[in-house]
């Protein structure tokens, strides 16, 4: 059974159960080639489902518009790490959410009107094909997960840097901003009611387009993911002007492994690293 | 002492009310001198120094910013430099990576009685800043289109 | 057309203009192509589709201050924005510059917008006719073409080793005076084929079905990433804030968008468009209803980027089929 049968057998078992009211997946989009979100309601929608290598969006962002309402949702694993990470932050309830996780092959990085020929930059230094989380699975199992030798590459090459060098490479990277805060409304763990940039005591950012805010704003919406990113990318995949965000949030997922053994999304029950202490434990500060 | 033409660094200081904050006044009562450049902002814990504050101090135009806090178990709230501790570990490393060079930032463990030490943190922090230059500034600006 | 003009002449002129003016060209900006100023005609990419970004931005900047308020001497003065150099856009395609057409309906309509009249005063437009069309291009459903120079104050079309001109105002021709063309016996290029989108009575169609579950349904796939807003050329909103630094009040305006969740938030707390659907159906309710009502034209003038650029395939033109299939016509072409 392929991925995109499975996917619709399980939905059309759920919806006419009645155990979910609403199944969000993926549908062929309007340039006939690449996939879009798809929200299904009924058993005759079903067959709108399909699954393949451009399904390269995090469905699991729009579980927070249906809290209290049974949703089931499709998964890769990255997607799925995002529901231990609303688990973990109490932002859903586990039993009105039913995981479909998909083994996934990796997808690819695409534009609209042409498909992408080479696997998304996170895909290629994937050491998880198999969901972390999920109440049905579709998809074979590997018998392992493959080696990935070096996959904070592009990290240490930044960080092999001189500062100034950095100083430089970041402020033209942000010069492109324009601030329209997609990546916010792309990321899964961004969810605020009031995000900081719109918190006018402290004024934080403001809505000045400069080359401070903009740092500001890249920066220390990094930080507030740092221990909570699960890596799914869908900041920079949608930001219109490529600011290579992926960069910041992997550099503080390297830090959390290195310092804390942290990584976001594996189980909903674990800490996150700013949650908890150990009284002991030597991080490089005041020593 | 200010002279004109040399460069004078603006560091901005957080310090815990019960431990840090107290070993400054102690440093002052003491007579021990320390360069003035830091000015000095008094929060109730370390816990309570939020990145936002610190990498803003910088975009509004610091040259250097130093947090103390009572020693990792003298917390006069128990726990709250060691959520502190946490916090800056992740922050220290991803400030350098963003292009403030490390000399820039600091964090200090200052209990009340050490004034002294206090002196010598302030003097050590403030040459490190002064040899670095004034931040080239990444202030608040008008974009130009 | 008012004559010919060589690839190397073109070059020429540019360089000449820059002495006096800023000239703002579609330049390559890593996979980007964006409209920026150059300070050397190498810098512009002449091949190329449509920029990422409408050049909407020098008109409307992302962000501007508008004046800034300080004391001196114990009195106030307040010192507004002045632009003292003139721009020329340089291949600006006829969508867009349509798009600068409809933007100085409200902006220009009085009492005008000082800050966007002068520099739509200072701004001269150079046009690049379309040789092909972009899958996602739909220009000639929403009042313009590929060959559109009612916008545009020059008008080039390429051709075999350089340009037709066509001189269109008066602004052109003191752009570029007519000395510099030559004649060229090169017949003008057949415009490209332009998929069509069914926009006939959009406005009543589209009331038709306001309150139909649609918008929801589509909603709920959006974002309010708000992409679409500041890719478009013809999206206005904008914010305004008054921010003291150091004893001096800047007045900054920035863009916004209407997709941002609390758009419509008011003293008080009560927000009409707090759901998700209604702030979607109000996108295209401003861009085919309220707008071309008010100002008789569409808000829309096909140049695809939100369809390019928008992360779930919300797509302007299945939108205008579905409210034709749903208003109960044909779903058109």
């Amino acid at each position: 059974m392929s991925l995109t049968e499975g996917i619709r057998a399980k939905a059309g078992e759920l919806l006419e159960s009645g155990v979910v009211e609403c199944v969000i997946g993926y549908e062929r989009g309007t340039d006939g080639v690449n996939a879009r979100p798809a929200f299904v309601y009924s058993t005759d929608e079903v067959d709108r489902l399909i699954f393949d290598d451009t399904c390269s969006h995090n469905l699991v962002k729009y579980l927070l518009n249906r809290k209290g309402k049974t949703t089931a949702v499709v998964a890769k694993p990255c997607d799925a790490r995002g529901v231990n990470l609303l688990l973990n932050e109490h932002q859903i309830e586990r039993e009105k959410v039913h995981v479909i996780g998909v083994v996934c092959p990796g997808v690819v990085d695409s534009a609209w009107g042409s498909k992408g020929d080479k696997l998304r930059a996170v895909c290629e230094v994937c050491r998880q094909h198999v969901p972390p989380v999920y109440d049905h699975l579709v998809g074979d199992v590997p018998a392992s997960e493959p080696e990935v030798p070096e996959p904070y590459a592009d990290i240490e090459k930044m960080e092999g840097m001189s500062v100034a060098e950095r100083a430089a490479f970041w402020e033209a990277e942000f010069s492109r901003c324009i601030r329209c805060y997609a990546c916010r409304q792309a990321c899964p763990g961004c969810y605020c009611v009031e995000c900081f940039v719109e918190r006018l005591h402290p004024l934080w950012v403001g809505i000045r387009i400069g080359p401070g805010e903009n740092q500001m704003w890249n920066a220390m919406r990094a930080f507030h993911l740092a221990g909570r990113c699960i890596g799914c990318n869908q900041c920079e995949k949608v930001c219109p002007v490529n600011i290579p965000l992926s960069l910041l949030n992997r550099k503080l997922e390297k830090e959390a492994w290195e310092l804390f053994h942290f990584r976001a999304g594996m189980a909903p029950d674990t800490a996150a690293p700013f949650a908890t202490f150990e009284k002991d434990e030597k991080v490089g500060i005041g020593e | 002492m200010a002279i004109a033409g040399e460069f004078e660094p603006r560091i901005v200081g957080f310090l815990c009310n019960w431990c840090s904050y107290a070993g400054a006044d102690m440093a002052g009562t003491s007579r021990i001198s320390h360069p003035p450049n830091i000015r000095i902002i008094r929060v109730p814990c370390s816990g309570r120094v939020d990145p936002l504050l610190i990498v803003k101090s910088f975009q509004m135009g610091a040259d250097g910013v130093l947090v103390a806090g009572c020693h990792p178990g003298d917390c006069h709230y128990t726990e709250g430099n060691y959520y502190a501790r946490r916090r800056l570990a992740m922050l220290r490393p991803f400030l350098e990576y963003l292009g403030i060079e490390k000399e820039r930032f600091d964090v200090e463990w200052v209990s009340a009685s050490e004034g002294k030490r206090w002196a010598a943190v302030v003097t050590s922090f403030t040459e490190g800043v002064r040899k670095l230059g004034p931040r080239k500034a990444v202030k608040a600006e008008e974009a130009s289109v | 057309m008012s004559g010919y003009i060589t690839k190397e002449e073109v070059h020429r002129w540019l360089d000449g203009l820059r002495q006096s003016r800023d000239v703002v060209a579609p330049v390559k900006v890593d996979d980007l192509i964006l409209f920026r100023r150059v300070d050397r005609v190498e810098e512009i990419a002449f091949d190329f589709a449509n920029t990422d970004l409408s050049p909407k931005e020098f008109l409307l900047p992302a962000t501007e201050t508008l004046f800034r308020v300080e004391k001196r001497d114990g009195s106030v003065e307040l010192v507004p924005r002045d632009i003292q150099r003139e721009t020329v856009i340089f291949g600006i395609r006829p969508c867009d510059a349509k798009g600068m057409a409809a933007l100085d309906l409200p902006y220009l309509e009085e009492p005008a917008d000082g800050f966007y009249r002068q520099r739509r005063e200072m701004t001269a437009l150079v046009g690049l006719s379309c040789r092909t069309a972009c899958a996602e291009c739909f220009c000639t459903s929403m009042g313009t073409g590929p060959q559109d120079s009612s916008c545009v104050d020059v008008m080039l079309t390429e051709v075999d080793g350089g340009y037709l001109v066509e001189l269109v105002t008066e602004k052109g021709r003191g752009l570029l005076p007519e000395s510099m063309l030559s004649q060229k016996d090169a017949p003008a290029p057949a415009p490209p084929d332009v998929q069509q989108v069914p926009s006939a009575g959009m406005a009543e169609k589209l009331r038709q079905v306001f309150d139909d579950s649609y918008w929801g349904r589509l909603a709920d796939r959006c974002l309010h990433c708000n992409v679409c807003s500041y890719v478009c050329p013809t999206c206005y909103c904008f914010d305004i804030r008054d921010y003291e630094e150091s004893g001096v009040v800047n007045r900054v305006r920035s863009w916004e968008s209407c997709q941002s969740p609390g758009f419509t938030k008011i003293a008080g707390g009560h927000d009409p468009r707090a759901d998700k659907g209604s702030r979607l159906r109000q996108r295209f309710a401003h861009k085919l209803v309220y707008f071309p009502e008010h100002f008789g034209v569409m808000h829309c003038v096909g140049c695809g980027r939100c369809v390019r650029k928008c992360p779930v395939n919300i797509d302007i033109r299945e939108v205008m089929r579905n409210v034709q299939q749903l208003s109960g016509g044909s779903d058109g072409g």
